[in-house]
């Protein structure tokens, strides 16, 4: 009754599987500590930017409290938004492998009820289904999408972002002629939320379908089990 | 002998994937858009252009319709986004669903096989 162990990479994923309550403790202290970001940080530099007129602020010098402020609140605006739904991923994620586990629980406890019908009329093992490596597939899928816009959300809040806003508004970035660095920069920073949004609803998508397919294959265990079951007690009963 | 039978099949099941399918079109068409539509214009829009000019931006001119189009257009992009997210939950919702009646049958089932079980297994 021992089963197979799985080719790489779904050995790993299979071991990973009971840690599921370890992982979405994970992705709910990371959203936490996106709402801390956000309640300290973020709402204190804002509140640092918008404490003067709007000629006073923008007019601030890079090297100002004003200008710092700005730059801070850009910069934690380009990776905690990504670093938050990398936090909801996992929290998906543990759900995925909770019910990766329901399914393989299931198929160990109609392998010992199986070991208990007479041996003519025991059905052989069917094969481990398709979809579930389908599944671990699409979870591994949707981690990596929503880390990946972690990773570029970290790449952007290192360059790009700061070296845009680390800059005087009124003096500097607003006079920026087309062709210079900053216009350039500000293209990227102003467009980088149109793509990188929708990016990590793709890589949720993964991880809701990984959730649609893991139910698909214990509802589809549970119905296997009852059918043979209900087999088993039509040929048994005949021989009565 | 009893009439025990599998569960009967539930119209959840034939229902989930449409719900399924309709997350993935509304989220790749939200993807698409944001690429290839908003994310071009905004980069032609504040990359390509001095503030002066976006300002004096007059009506009718391209400036003014891609200023249009990037402060538009999300307004329905994410809320589309959202409902392609709904729709998967209500996919898995239905899903769910069936899982009672198929434990209610696995009873009646068991109850019926494991005598039969017990006198035949010999285990």
């Amino acid at each position: 009754m021992v089963e197979e162990r799985p080719p790489f990479p779904f050995n790993m994923i299979e071991g990973m599987m009971p840690m599921f309550p370890l992982i979405a403790v994970m992705g709910w202290m990371i959203v936490l500590i996106a709402l801390v970001i956000g309640a300290t940080a973020l709402a204190s530099s804002q509140a640092t930017f918008f404490s003067d007129a709007k000629a006073i602020r923008e007019g601030a010098a890079a090297g100002s409290a004003f200008v710092q402020a700005n730059v801070d609140a850009h910069v934690i605006e380009a990776w905690v938004p990504q670093f938050k739904f990398l936090g909801l991923g996992l929290g998906l994620m543990a759900i995925t492998m909770a019910l990766g586990t329901i399914a393989k629980r299931l198929r160990r406890m109609g392998q010992v009820i199986s070991s208990h019908l007479p041996a003519d009329l025991r059905p052989p093992m069917p094969p481990i289904p398709t979809r579930v490596r389908v599944f671990q597939l699409s979870t591994l899928m949707g981690v990596m999408i929503l880390s990946a816009a972690l990773i570029i959300g970290l790449v952007l809040a290192t360059g790009v972002v700061p070296s845009y806003w680390n800059h005087s508004i009124a003096n500097e970035l607003d006079p920026a002629q087309p062709g210079s660095a900053l216009l350039a920069q500000l293209g990227v920073v102003s467009s980088f939320a149109d793509w990188l949004n929708p990016l990590r609803m793709v890589g949720m998508a993964f991880l809701f379908t990984a959730i649609t397919l893991a139910l698909t294959v214990i509802i589809g265990t549970l119905r296997m089990q009852a059918g043979v079951l209900v087999d088993f007690y039509q040929r048994a009963s005949s021989r009565q | 002998m009893a009439n025990v039978t599998p569960p009967a099949p539930a119209w959840q099941i034939k229902v989930f994937p449409l719900f399924t399918l309709l997350g993935w079109v509304l989220i790749l068409i939200s993807f698409l858009i944001g690429l290839l539509v908003l994310s071009a214009t905004a980069v032609g829009y504040w990359g390509g252009n001095a503030k002066a000019v976006r300002d004096a931006a007059e009506a009718g001119s391209v400036l003014l319709d891609q200023l249009q189009m990037l402060t538009v257009t999300p307004r329905w992009l994410e809320p589309l986004t959202f409902l392609g997210v709904a729709a998967f939950m209500t996919g898995i919702a239905l899903e769910f669903s069936t899982i009672p009646a198929i434990l209610k049958n696995r009873g009646q089932v068991m109850s019926a096989a494991f005598p039969l079980i017990v006198k035949l297994g010999g285990k």
